[in-house]
């Protein structure tokens, strides 16, 4: 495999480290702004007729050690001897998440199938069933990872393309067949549960009304302080909720708010949090946060195995450590690239919710609050 | 330098130096940002540690709730135990409770004293082999304790309840229930149960012996019957000898019941002396006794023993200074021929017993076939006579009563027929007997009553009617009263009813008959004396009542052709009646010749088939109204 970087910015529009002269597949993540008219697609295509486009919006890109936010980060990717197919589904509501799912597995399945990744709109989607619907089809054994697309910190609109223009309520996902191909993958948080242990009271769904029988936004707001408060949904994300089904207590999930409602002090989240489950408040600190995108790097790295020629790592972070950290944001993408090596070439965004298997089953998930890496190569042919 | 300075510196560089503005502003953001990153640390840590502090308060009060409710429970629980343990220490049985590993939990004061050991020696923790071998050493368990343990414990660990009474050597009964319990281990209770053996021995005595004579009662005898039915079927005899005392009544009545029933008691002695230990002697109830004669196997050793029994019982008795004098008839039924189970052995005895009552009392008889088939005769007789009142099948005939001055009709004596649906016309001696027997004689006797007075109201006002009365009518406290409703309702005048009452009603001679009868007289009624000379005293029955009228037996009438005596005897009584104002009534006259006979010794009326037979009440209505008409028509 061979790969190539490439970037976009408003006064020096697209600049490439070399020229390639074939592409399979490029990724692109920008931001909204950059993305919405449907031109930068355009222009990538005229540049790579015969490549696949996937990419999305974003809360920020990272290009290597770099974190920006109004540019596009791209990648090209040739491969020696690894088939690719796209699908494209849009999902008109979140309730269709399951179905889009299964129509998203039915496209790339196939007896030779090594990996998805999949990029989803990450505000009409319940994250879950979307992934859950593709494992049914493909089965858990399929390494899928990606991510749901952002829209920095205002959760207005996100967009997603496969092959197409980025628009909203789409899903597009990319398949990788045959056994040349290495993918590896890594999740991890890095944040830590603090305070008293709850319990879900009351939710449907992606929609969780109560903890302990008393709203759950109240307790947002109270821990966030009337100041902080005003910037719901965002600021929600620098406390994110962990829960746990208390018949599986090792089987962790970190959940992120997507929207909230006053009204109803009601909180929709990237995915389920069901009824009878445990809840408790996380807080991060810098150090453990990049201690965790470490982590995520390492585990991935571990899947390159017998990987020859060039390799690209995916990260895919959470919009809630980058508002968490600021600046220092930066810290966890270079800890992450510590692990990886400098010969990998790093692109990747600041998401929604994360996809990729859980560290510990290995099924595939939707994730929150982590820093998820995939990293792609081929052995040699 | 701090690395995140050296990348804002890296970011404030152009080719042209540093933008000290650019890198202010990120410096400044950075601060602010760690600001931010502050407040909110502190803010979280501080609302952390609220919650948790609440939490911690509301542990607290809870961990002091459950205290205070496990202290509670606690003395509730001591109280708990004080009540167990009043409750183990005055509960009537003795108590022991053994643990799962066979050790005594709890043994209570009642034990130790039902067994007269101490606290010392019973202590828990001790097993059931020790404690049964401290029993057995003190003399209050006289099985061998390891036996008895080697049996009882796999039964228990089986979950088998077991239940036992030990004889104590001391006399006393315990019944021991011991019971497997949920955790393993078993408990036992020990009752004292003595008073209550001896009770039960003697209510099932009571409820198998006459209280008076504590022979064996009906019950008893039913099993010791079928207990020796088991030897006859394996080929052996058996006797059953149903005797009753004659005139045991007379004894009741003259000389109280206290004397009736130290009789019986002295009978009941004897007949005791009489009979082999194998035999029985039950009670039946009144003077009836029952003795069961095991292995009979001669018929001549049954009728021994009846003999013997009747010779017994004849001996004087002498109860509390009056001696006494009694008879025993005793009816004999034999296993198998008579019989293969009790109840039809004790009934053919008894029937067997009712045939010698019939052809004399004070001896023996045994049963025989043809017994069985007239004492069922007797019940058909029974059955029909019962279903004759419902069916209305009796009938009155009337025989005319002539005067022998003018040869009028002056009186009908109604005689009572029972139309038989199979046996046709039966007369009243085939049926009177039983009528009495069975008590049905009041009802037929109301039932003639009413009919004769209901039909001679359709007579000529000059001629009665006669209705015999039998004894039993007469005793009845009813007769005056039935009398009146009779002639009541068929608005006959007393004076035109006569009742024939026979020597035997005055035999009764109790002051009751005599003042129904003096009553009857009183209300205008006749009443006459019939079949005057068949009993053994007519002449003194003469002076007890004042009869209107004398009716001569048949059979002197009949005598009067061939012998002298009967003439004599019709003579008499015609004198004797005509000096005391009464009526002559000759009955049975049949011929010309007897009537002429009988006028000329002055009897005053006649009565037989010379002048009519008896007739249905059509008949006589007819007679009547053609004499009526020939009066007419000589007036």
């Amino acid at each position: 495999m061979r790969s190539a970087r490439l970037s976009w910015n408003e006064s020096d529009a697209w600049e490439a480290d070399d020229a390639a002269d074939r592409a399979d597949l490029v990724f692109y993540f920008g931001s909204r702004q950059a993305l919405a008219s449907g031109d930068r697609y355009r222009e990538l295509r005229g540049m790579f007729p015969d490549a696949h486009l996937l990419g999305c919006s974003t809360g920020g890109q990272i290009r290597d050690d770099d974190v920006t936010d109004n540019d596009i980060a791209a990648a090209v990717l040739t491969f020696a001897a690894t088939p690719l197919r796209v699908a494209c589904e849009t999902i008109p509501r979140p309730e269709e998440s399951r179905k889009c799912g299964e129509a998203i597995g039915r496209a790339l399945a196939g007896k030779d199938l090594a990996g998805i990744f999949v990029l989803s709109d990450g505000l009409h989607v319940n994250g879950s069933e979307l992934v859950a619907g593709i494992t049914s089809v493909v089965g858990q054994h399929i390494p899928l990872t990606g991510g749901l697309a952002g829209d920095g910190p205002q959760f207005q609109e996100t967009l997603v393309g496969a092959d197409a223009p980025p628009r909203s309520q789409t899903v597009g996902a990319v398949g990788f067949y045959g056994d040349a191909v290495r993918i590896g993958h890594g999740s991890a948080g890095g944040w830590d549960e603090f305070g008293p242990r709850r319990r879900i009271t009351r939710s449907q769904g992606n929609v969780l009304f109560e903890l302990d029988g008393k709203p759950a936004l109240d307790l947002y707001v109270r821990y966030l302080g009337e100041e902080d408060a005003k910037g719901l949904p965002g600021a929600a994300l620098i406390f994110p909720l962990l829960i746990r089904d208390s018949e599986r207590p090792d089987h962790d999930i970190v959940r992120t708010v997507l929207a909230v409602d006053r009204q109803a002090g009601s909180m929709t989240f990237a995915g389920d949090v069901p009824e009878g489950w445990s809840a408790q408040l996380m807080r991060g600190s810098f150090d453990r946060l990049a201690a965790g995108a470490a982590s995520a790097a390492k585990q991935a790295a571990a899947g390159m195995h017998g990987s020859q020629g060039d390799q690209i790592a995916v990260l895919v972070s959470c919009i809630g450590r980058r508002l968490l950290m600021g600046q220092q944001t930066i810290d966890e993408v270079e800890a992450a690239g510590a692990e990886l090596g400098s010969d990998v070439a790093r692109i990747g965004f600041y998401s929604y919710g994360e996809i990729s298997p859980h560290a510990a089953s290995g099924m595939c998930e939707l994730h929150n609050q982590t820093m998820t890496v995939t990293t792609i190569g081929e052995a040699a042919g | 330098m701090h690395k995140l300075f050296i990348r804002q510196l890296a970011k404030a560089s152009t080719p042209e130096g540093v933008d000290l503005d650019a890198l202010g502003t990120l410096v400044s953001s950075a601060y602010e940002e760690s600001d931010r990153d502050r407040r909110r640390t502190d803010r979280s840590i501080s609302l952390m540690i609220e919650e948790l502090d609440q939490l911690n308060r509301n542990l607290e009060n809870l961990v002091s709730e459950r205290t205070a409710a496990l202290q509670q429970r606690e003395s509730e629980l001591c109280a708990q135990n004080l009540r167990f343990d009043a409750a183990l220490n005055n509960m009537s049985q003795a108590l022991l409770m053994f643990d799962s590993s066979g050790r005594l939990a709890i043994c209570n004061d009642r034990y130790l004293q039902m067994y007269g050991l101490s606290p010392e020696q019973i202590k828990p923790g001790c097993t059931l082999r020790d404690i049964l071998e401290i029993r057995r050493v003190a003399g209050t368990f006289p099985d061998d304790p390891k036996e008895y343990v080697e049996y009882h414990l796999p039964a228990l660990a089986r979950g088998k309840s077991i239940s036992r009474l030990h004889e104590l050597p001391d006399g006393r009964t315990i019944a021991v229930l011991t019971h497997p319990i949920a955790d393993g281990g078993w408990i036992s209770t020990h009752e004292d149960i003595t008073e209550r053996r001896r009770a039960e021995e003697q209510i099932s005595h009571m409820a198998r012996h006459d209280s008076l004579t504590d022979l064996p009662n009906r019950v008893l005898l039913r099993e010791r019957i079928e207990l020796a039915l088991k030897g006859v079927r394996r080929g052996g005899r058996l006797a059953v000898l149903y005797l009753d005392l004659d005139h045991f009544k007379a004894v009741n009545d003259t000389l109280g019941h206290h004397i009736g029933d130290e009789l019986l008691k002295a009978v009941a002695e004897r007949l005791r002396a009489i009979v082999r230990a194998t035999d029985t002697v039950a009670r039946m109830g009144g003077d009836e006794f029952v003795v069961v004669q095991t292995e009979a196997e001669r018929p001549n050793e049954t009728a021994t023993l009846a003999q013997r029994i009747c010779e017994s019982l004849r001996a004087p008795f002498n109860l509390n200074g009056n001696v006494v004098v009694v008879q025993a008839s005793v009816g004999i039924a034999m296993a198998p021929e008579d019989g293969r189970e009790p109840n039809e052995l004790l009934k053919n005895a008894d029937i067997a017993l009712y045939g010698i009552k019939s052809d004399g009392r004070g001896s023996y008889r045994f049963f025989e076939p043809e017994m069985d088939a007239r004492m069922k005769a007797r019940r058909e007789l029974e059955l029909a006579l019962r279903s004759a009142l419902i069916e209305d099948r009796f009938e009155l005939l009337y025989q005319p009563l002539i005067s022998l001055q003018d040869n009028r009709v002056t009186c009908c004596e109604a005689l009572l027929r029972w139309n038989h649906p199979e046996r046709g016309l039966v007369l009243p001696s085939q049926f009177i007997p039983v009528a009495e027997e069975i008590g049905v004689i009041v009802t037929i006797g109301e039932w003639v009553m009413r009919k004769a007075c209901a039909d001679a109201a359709q007579w000529p006002a000059d001629v009665k009617v006669a209705v015999n009365l039998s004894p039993i009518q007469v005793m009845s406290p009813n007769l005056v009263s039935m009398v009146v409703g009779a002639l009541g309702s068929a608005s006959l005048a007393a004076n035109r009813l006569e009742v024939e009452i026979t020597e035997s009603v005055l035999l009764q001679n109790s002051e009751a008959t005599l003042n129904a009868l003096h009553n009857l007289r009183g209300l205008g009624v006749s009443i006459s004396m019939d079949d005057f000379g068949t009993g053994f005293s007519s002449l003194s029955s003469l002076r007890s009542f004042p009869f209107n009228k004398i009716k001569i037996d048949r059979s002197f009438i009949n005598g009067m052709s061939e012998e002298e005596d009967s003439l004599a005897i019709v003579r008499a009584v015609a004198g004797l009646a005509r000096n005391l104002g009464m009526i002559t009534t000759a009955e049975g006259v049949e011929t010309e010749r007897q009537m002429e006979q009988v006028r000329a010794l002055g009897c005053t009326e006649m009565q037989g088939y010379l002048f009519s037979p008896p007739v249905k009440a059509q008949v006589l209505s007819r007679f009547f109204s053609q004499q009526q008409e020939r009066k007419s028509a000589l007036g």
